[in-house]
């Protein structure tokens, strides 16, 4: 299955993305509540302030009115008393404009009221409040009292009244937006906090979908494996390491089925192995006992009766054919063994097979009364590479067993050829065949299908050793068979065409 | 923070005095407030009847007025010419000659330390301008004066 980009990014770098995300998220929305529990804190100061102007501002208009309260009081009684309020506001009041000013100066309009009325009351002051004071006649002081000072108060107390309303509206305004932020504020830290608590619940989901699942999924697949089942396998998926880690499952799966085939097939064939050496042994046992006992049984009949001379020659011979062929046995067994060790090594001469063939056939073709052996050779030599014994030992081997595997009888062909390339070499019979079931293993060593079964001897060696002997002339050994027709062996060997030297064969030497 | 409203104050005094409130225009257009001081220069008494004041005695006063924010100097004069009525109350007629204008004032006077007149119609910048002019006493010795013209249009 194809795996999309996003798949294949790392599980690491998605957590490292996603933990971004949420900080950037975290510190956007930490950001948002301090810009805003800052301007809460700008607009809660600024009502603050407000409060302080107005507070001030009355202050200030209760001095002014404590003043002209004074002030006339004195001109109208001649008390000097009533000058108390006068004399404590009269302290009391540069230090209250400048407060005034101050505290009104940051607000732009409010401050060009405050600038006004503050320069109107000092006018009041100085132009009115204290020349009415040093009139020496307090008629004229009633005067100025009921007329300037009931104007220039009523002027005052209709800016004070201006600016406190002003001051209000703006209050009022600061209280609003105060009010707006702070549910601003906390409308933002709600939303940040859902957000947050939104995606990491979304992450979580995340991360055990992606995660916690396939994780469940490979843990119960390496459980179904330590029970035996090989065959599991996971659907490949998952982010990054996880599907590194199915992967992984998939393969260490596969690599046990694998060992587990291959444990198998060795034990089969240790098996097998052990059957073979099973039927070794009985074949070797067999084979040796029937040699054996022909020597042992003549030997005795020689020791203990008298037997005319042409007998006993007869009984030596039958003696000696059997010891010959035990030590034929001997030698296949200790030819393997050779092999097997590698310490079997060919001879590089020249070799006429010509000669050679027409030898095998003659001595086997005068060992079975009910085969004909038809030989077909080529006029011209037929010269490889090797060791004369060793492929006369091949080609004995294919015509006994060509005479051995057809029991009724029957043609028994040996042809050859040859050309720039190689000597082709091949013996056909007329006999029982391979069934096809065996015909893989039939250079197994030991190997005899059902030859033992049906009572055709041997020892299950000669077509291995044989095809040993070929390869390590560099060539090929094969066979056609069909069973109850008959089989066809054929050996294959480099040409030595062209290569100077004496033919050996036949004994004689050609050029 | 005071001194630029005291340029701002004095700007405007000086925009009424010169009349560059209105530049180009002929006459007062927009209610105003003069405050400028004055200064007695002569104060002449024509005793008509008994000894002391008694009514048609006539009080003839000049003065020299002042804008101190703009300059030490004067920037006018004055002149009231006041009928006794009684002993003490005068009817006062009175003319301010200001820099781009006269300012015509007229009406009664009962104590010098503090009065009213009303404004009765100037020339110029002041040209048929009406409101009224408040005086109090600021020192006795020589004789100054606050007045102050409430203009209205």
């Amino acid at each position: 299955m194809k795996r999309s980009r996003f798949s294949s990014i790392p599980l690491q770098t998605r957590m490292v993305a996603a933990s971004a995300v949420l900080a950037v998220l975290v510190v956007g929305v930490f950001l948002a509540l301090v810009l805003a529990v800052s301007a809460l804190r700008e607009a809660t100061t600024q009502e603050a302030r407000s409060k302080d102007v107005t507070a001030s501002a009355l202050t200030l208009e209760k001095l002014v009115l404590d003043i002209e309260t004074g002030l006339r009081g004195y001109v109208i009684t001649a008390d000097k008393r009533y000058l108390e309020p006068y004399w404590e506001a009269r302290r009391q009041l540069p230090s209250s404009l400048e407060s005034f000013e101050e505290l009104a100066s940051h607000e732009p309009r409010q401050r060009v009221r405050a600038e006004g009325l503050a320069s109107e009351i000092r006018h009041y002051r100085s132009d009115y409040a204290d020349l009415v004071l040093r009139f020496s006649n307090l008629e004229a002081g009633q005067l100025a009292t009921e007329i300037e000072g009931k104007r220039q108060i009523d002027k005052i107390r209709l800016d004070f009244k201006n600016f406190l309303r002003a001051e209000n509206l703006l209050a009022a305004s600061r209280e609003r937006s105060a009010s707006a932020k702070s549910n601003h504020a906390i409308a933002l830290g709600v939303s940040g906090l859902a957000a947050s608590a939104a995606f990491i619940v979304l992450f979580g989901f995340y991360l055990a979908r992606s995660i916690a699942q396939p994780v469940r999924e490979t843990a119960e697949g390496a459980s179904r494996l330590a029970g035996g089942d090989l065959s599991l396998r996971l659907e490949q998926g998952g982010p990054g390491e996880v599907g590194g880690l199915i992967t992984a499952f998939n393969q260490m799966a596969e690599s046990l089925e694998s060992a587990r085939r291959e444990l198998e097939g060795q034990n089969e064939q240790l098996r097998e192995s052990e059957r073979l050496k099973s039927e070794l042994v009985n074949t070797v046992s067999h084979e040796l006992r029937t040699p054996l006992s022909g020597v042992l049984g003549f030997t005795r009949l020689l020791l203990t009766r008298d037997f005319d001379s042409e007998t006993r020659r007869h009984y030596l011979g039958i003696v000696d054919a059997q010891a010959r062929r035990l030590s034929e046995l001997i030698e296949e067994f200790l030819d393997v063994r050779r092999i097997e060790e590698g310490r079997f090594e060919r001879a590089e001469e020249l070799v006429d097979m010509a000669p050679l063939l027409r030898d095998e056939a003659q001595l086997y073709s005068a060992q079975s009364r009910k085969h004909r052996l038809a030989l077909d050779l080529p006029n011209a030599p037929l010269p490889v590479m090797g060791n004369a014994d060793r492929l006369r030992q091949v080609i004995g081997n294919l015509l006994s067993n060509a005479i051995k595997y057809s029991p009724q009888g029957g043609i028994v062909e040996l042809t050859a050829e040859v050309d720039e390339d190689a000597v082709r070499v091949r013996v056909r019979d007329q006999g029982i065949g391979i069934p096809a079931h065996q015909q893989p293993r039939i250079f197994t060593k030991f190997f005899r299908g059902d030859a033992a079964a049906s009572g055709i001897t041997g020892t299950g060696l000669g077509l291995a050793v044989s095809r040993d002997i070929v390869e390590s002339h560099g060539g090929r050994i094969g066979f056609t068979s069909t069973e109850g027709e008959g089989t066809t062996f054929w050996v294959e060997l480099p040409s030595a065409n062209g290569v100077d030297g004496q033919l050996q064969g036949d004994g004689v030497q050609r050029s | 923070m005071r001194r630029p409203l005291v340029l701002v104050a004095a700007l405007l005094g000086v925009a009424l005095l010169a009349g560059s409130v209105t530049r180009g225009s002929p006459a007062l257009s927009a209610p105003g407030v003069i405050r400028i001081t004055s200064l007695d220069i002569q104060v002449m008494v024509d005793n008509r009847g008994a000894p002391s004041r008694s009514a048609g005695d006539v009080l003839l006063i000049r003065q020299l007025l002042f804008n101190t924010r703009i300059t030490k100097h004067a920037i006018g004069h004055a002149d009231l010419v006041c009928t006794y009525t009684s002993a003490r109350s005068r009817q006062c007629n009175g003319t301010y000659v200001l820099p781009r204008g006269k300012i015509v004032v007229s009406g009664a006077i009962r104590f010098r330390e503090f009065y009213e007149l009303a404004v009765v119609g100037g020339t110029r910048l002041y040209d048929n301008v009406r409101g009224s002019l408040t005086v109090t006493l600021l020192t006795r010795k020589p004789r100054r004066e606050i007045l102050l013209f409430r203009l209205v249009v």
